[in-house]
């Protein structure tokens, strides 16, 4: 399928077409705090830069992995407004450190119409401040029929 | 040490991660959430899909750390998640009690280039509706750095 849009979102849904990207200017610190709670995580790497620091692994606190996927499903969620996610494959590839900038993006790789609407394939990802992608995958939606 | 010399893990394949108590995505946590990411929550009571991982991570029978001693490994140490997959049969809701089902799928030992020698742990949990009507399967998979064995 080619020529449609996703709606509202001024996307065309075509193969090759990049998602417009989500950005976070600068991940929170006090964010993480809100998330070790929602994931009843107390490790302190995301909560004490010095944990991390102890640790090796940098001086500042490093962002919860499933905070860093869901940048990603919200940038879905902006690309395909009134979308049904139905599955996400992700490979958790490196830090996204406070006061990071992130930007969550993707490019649709397979299109296909079905009975219940426009099912769409996208990889996607999440790159940190410009380097390799913390987060890499796949995620599948349906559009529904208009 | 060979691969074949390293000692094995412990036989964690299959072991129950069932939770005990319905998991309830409340739709106030939800809201922060969504703050959290600049986005603002669903008015239909949609929960944000990233509720995947946190309802099976927080809804199964065991805590972080709890799995990790399952498989003889002290969270001190640092687990790392490697990878997550989800296929959903429906969106998830706030306010929707879900149970948590899930078992060990495997943990394999491993040279590592970045570890040394590590544990591979894959884990599968499943949300369903109190009828038993299935919601979503995630699998997890972690590495646990098994210096002391590099």
């Amino acid at each position: 399928m080619n020529g449609g849009r996703a709606p509202s979102s001024g996307a065309a849904l075509a193969v090759g077409t990049r998602l417009p990207p989500y950005s976070i200017a600068a991940v929170d610190p006090e964010s993480m705090k809100l998330w070790a709670a929602f994931l009843h995580d107390p490790n302190p790497i995301h909560l004490d830069p010095r944990a991390v620091q102890a640790k090796g692994l940098g001086d500042k606190v490093i962002n919860q992995g499933p905070a860093n996927l869901a940048y990603v499903i919200t940038m879905l969620q902006r690309a395909f407004p009134g979308s049904t996610l139905v599955s996400l494959a992700a490979r958790y590839a490196g830090s996204v450190f406070a006061e990071d900038t992130v930007q969550a993006g993707g490019t649709i790789v397979e299109v296909a119409g079905e009975a219940s609407g426009v099912r769409i394939r996208c990889d996607v990802w999440l790159r940190a401040n410009e380097r390799d992608p913390a987060i890499t995958g796949q995620a599948v939606l349906v559009l529904p029929k208009e | 040490m060979s691969p074949a010399e390293l000692p094995p893990p412990p036989g964690v394949d299959g072991t129950s991660l069932a939770g005990t108590t319905p998991y309830v995505i409340s739709a106030e946590e939800n809201r922060a959430l969504c703050a959290s990411l600049g986005a603002a929550a669903a008015a239909d009571g949609t929960a944000h899909p990233i509720y995947f991982f946190i309802a099976t991570q927080v809804g199964m029978g065991q805590t972080v750390a709890g799995l990790c001693a399952l498989c003889d490994f002290d969270v001190e140490e640092g687990p790392v998640i490697a990878s997550s997959s989800v296929t959903f049969s429906h969106a998830l809701m706030t306010e929707q009690p879900y149970r948590v089902t899930g078992e060990i799928n495997s943990l394999v030992r491993k040279r590592s280039r970045t570890f040394g020698v590590m544990d591979v742990l894959e884990y599968a949990l499943r949300l369903s509706l109190p009828d038993g009507q299935p919601v979503l399967e995630t699998i997890n998979v972690w590495m646990l750095p098994r210096r002391s064995l590099a």
